[in-house]
């Protein structure tokens, strides 16, 4: 089956804030042989926009959310934000942009079990910076009130599976990012908390004006999200988008 | 920049691992400070000990034996030296000082050593820190650590070559060969000199004599005014005699004594006199010539504990950071998502470096402590069974080999961190 072209978002060229053109990653398969993950030729994603990333187990979702963030770089073509090429520069500039602009949240959360909900908040501040300073640890406090956490002080490890993967949304947002990526946010938790992290991550995304991309197999999660993208087998790489 | 948050999250959680390693990085610092402290120490206090002993004169034998019994005090029976060679060297030119030492007798556990007033109070040296130096037969001096007051009566008894004492306690030997009838009284205590010598008794050699029935040296003798030791008529202590005490010996007849020091006036003199006494039946030799046969082959010893800690600091040291790249391997998912999160590599790259760099410094630090205990200890043991007061102290020597220690454990740690560094962050997000 032959790639098929993703087409743009609602934001039209002029106001898109991500811009991948002619992306190709390529892996090498268990045999040698190498094989297509993704093949994007086009996909534009406006600022602000909510996007749900939908397809089989093995299609290339986390790869195109590690893609975007710059964690590895396409075989072909180019990912750009606010029309910067962003996936040829140099290592720690990549670091840089990536910490300054773009929010991880993933399924197993990935919290350091060993800090406490306030300094898991404020961990990526510390790649930069020595002290957070008291404006800090107010941001963190509010996010945290925001997020519905009560206690600061509690070790991650003694958390729920819902709290903390609403420490990681906290952490996530920690930096103002003006991206947020969340792979499978939801997949770890039960309906219940599911329910309501979904619904926290959309919410604050909206809140900070932050774009929003989501891999998920969650329809509850990805039917708040304003358009999906249907990502094809790994033997095809076809993508095709919907509107939710 | 800072990775103390992550670094002290790092150490939380490897716990009982992180104690593991401080205490094997403890273990091997601690053997090789305390052996070269130790070591060290021992030479310089067995020198000092030996301070006074410019020249010894014996009887052809042993010179290690001479000297470990007359400087450390550890007895040994020795051939006996001609009295009058006292006389001698008392008039030779090139002598500042001489004086007998004599041993073999003990009063609970303690030697007592025959010799003059001048040397007890080490030739001008020494002022007792109680009383006064001994000025008649029958009188004691005390060495600081000797458990017996000012007026008490000292009861000798006839020491027994190679049976070792306990300070302070009287056994069955000891009892079973007493003197009997015959007692010293302790006039003076010296000053602490650190030296077994703090652990003796100091009587005028002419006791010494008289106790084995050898009279006194001296031409009172020889007039009828012999003995010291007769009991006084109330049966309790002895009554000293008025004769003189000390060098010259006028007396016909001056019993042998197993070993003289002499102070030399001069270099020159003291190598005159150690070539002339080394013939015609005598023995004289520098004690620091022995000294320095026992330090080589102490240091012999030495340095193959050194090599034997080194290997095993080395071995120590591999293990432990074989244990931190196992660690960091298994950790490459948590650095993954810190990089995923947007810390620099270098961030992640000092945060594994400094968790491990600060476990081998506190594995040094508390090594160095527990090297410290560990020769305190041993010198405290080496001090209650010889009465050499070992003065330990830390050196540049051991801190520069703790040092050596963590700059090459640091360096080495650069290792995991440089892996982690080159590890690509989607493999390490999909482990």
């Amino acid at each position: 089956m032959r790639p098929s072209a993703l087409p743009e978002g609602p934001g039209g060229p002029g106001g898109r804030a991500l811009h991948l053109s002619g992306v190709r990653l390529d892996h090498r398969g268990g045999d040698g042989q190498p094989f297509r993950v993704l093949d994007i030729p086009e996909l534009s994603i406006a600022a602000g926009e909510h996007i749900g990333l939908r397809g089989p187990s093995g299609s290339g979702k986390t790869s195109l959310l590690h893609l975007i963030a710059g964690l590895i770089a396409p075989s072909s073509g180019s990912v750009s934000w606010d029309g910067r090429i962003v996936s040829t520069l140099p290592v720690a500039a990549r670091d840089r942009w990536r910490r300054v602009t773009i929010g991880f949240v993933f399924q197993d959360f990935h919290l350091i079990p060993e800090l406490d909900v306030a300094a898991n908040i404020t961990l990526p501040a510390t790649f930069a910076a020595w002290s957070i300073g008291a404006a800090g640890h107010e941001r963190a406090a509010a996010l945290a009130r925001r997020m519905g956490l009560a206690d600061l002080r509690r070790r991650a490890s003694v958390l729920s599976r819902g709290e903390q993967q609403r420490v990681a949304i906290a952490r996530a947002l920690f930096n103002r990012p003006a991206l947020i990526l969340a792979d499978e946010p939801t997949a770890s938790l039960d309906a219940a908390h599911a329910q309501e992290v979904a619904a926290l991550l959309t919410e604050v995304a909206s809140e900070v004006d932050a774009t929003l991309i989501c891999a998920s197999h969650d329809a509850a999660l990805l039917a708040r999200m304003g358009r999906v993208i249907e990502i094809g087998a790994p033997a095809g790489t076809a993508s095709t988008e919907r509107a939710a | 920049m800072n990775p103390f948050p992550m670094v002290l999250a790092d150490l939380r959680a490897l716990r009982w691992t992180a104690l593991a390693i401080v205490a094997l990085v403890a273990l091997a610092v601690a053997i090789g400070v305390a052996i070269g402290a130790q070591e060290r120490a021992i030479r310089r206090s067995s020198a000092a000990a030996a301070d006074d002993f410019d020249l010894l004169i014996g009887a052809p034998g042993s010179q290690t034996q001479l000297v470990m019994s007359t400087i450390y005090l550890q007895p040994d029976a020795l051939p006996i030296l001609d009295g009058h060679l006292l006389n001698t060297l008392a008039k030779d030119e090139r002598v500042a000082q001489v004086a007998p030492i004599a041993f073999g007798d003990i009063s609970r556990g303690y030697a007592i050593v025959g010799t003059t007033a001048a040397f007890a109070g080490r030739w001008g040296k020494l002022q007792p820190s109680e009383g006064r130096l001994f000025a008649a037969e029958g009188e004691a001096v005390l060495g600081a650590d000797v458990a017996y007051k000012l007026g008490d009566t000292i009861a000798p008894s006839h020491g027994v070559a190679g049976h070792a004492t306990r300070p302070g306690e009287v056994d069955e030997e000891e009892a079973g060969h007493r003197h009997e009838g015959l007692g010293y009284t302790a006039v003076g205590r010296l000053p602490r000199m650190g030296s077994p010598w703090d652990r003796a008794i100091l009587v005028p050699i002419e006791s010494v004599w008289e106790v084995h029935g050898l009279g006194n040296g001296h031409a009172s003798e020889e007039a009828g005014n012999p003995f010291w030791g007769k009991r006084s008529e109330t049966g309790e202590g002895h009554t000293p005699a008025e004769a003189r005490i000390g060098l010259p010996f006028e007396g016909q007849r001056v019993p042998g004594v197993p070993a003289i020091v002499v102070k030399p006036r001069s270099v020159a003199g003291a190598y005159a006199l150690r070539a002339q006494y080394r013939q015609g039946g005598t023995m004289a030799f520098f004690p620091a010539e022995v000294l320095v046969t026992l330090y080589r082959a102490l240091g012999d010893v030495r340095n193959i504990l050194v090599v034997a800690s080194t290997l095993n600091a080395v071995l120590i040291l591999a293990a432990v950071i074989l244990l931190l790249v196992a660690v960091a391997s298994l950790r490459q998912r948590r650095y993954a998502v810190l990089r995923a999160l947007g810390a620099p590599r270098a961030y992640v790259m000092l945060v594994i470096w400094l968790g491990m760099a600060l476990l081998i410094a506190a594995g040094c630090l508390l090594g160095l402590s527990l090297g410290a205990l560990a020769a305190r200890t041993v010198s405290g043991l080496v001090e209650a069974q010889t009465g050499l007061r070992l003065t330990f102290a830390l050196g540049a020597q051991e801190m520069l080999q703790v040092l050596l220690l963590f700059t090459i454990g640091s360096v080495i740690s650069l290792l995991p961190a440089l892996l982690s560094y080159r590890s690509p962050i989607v493999t390490g997000l999909r482990d």
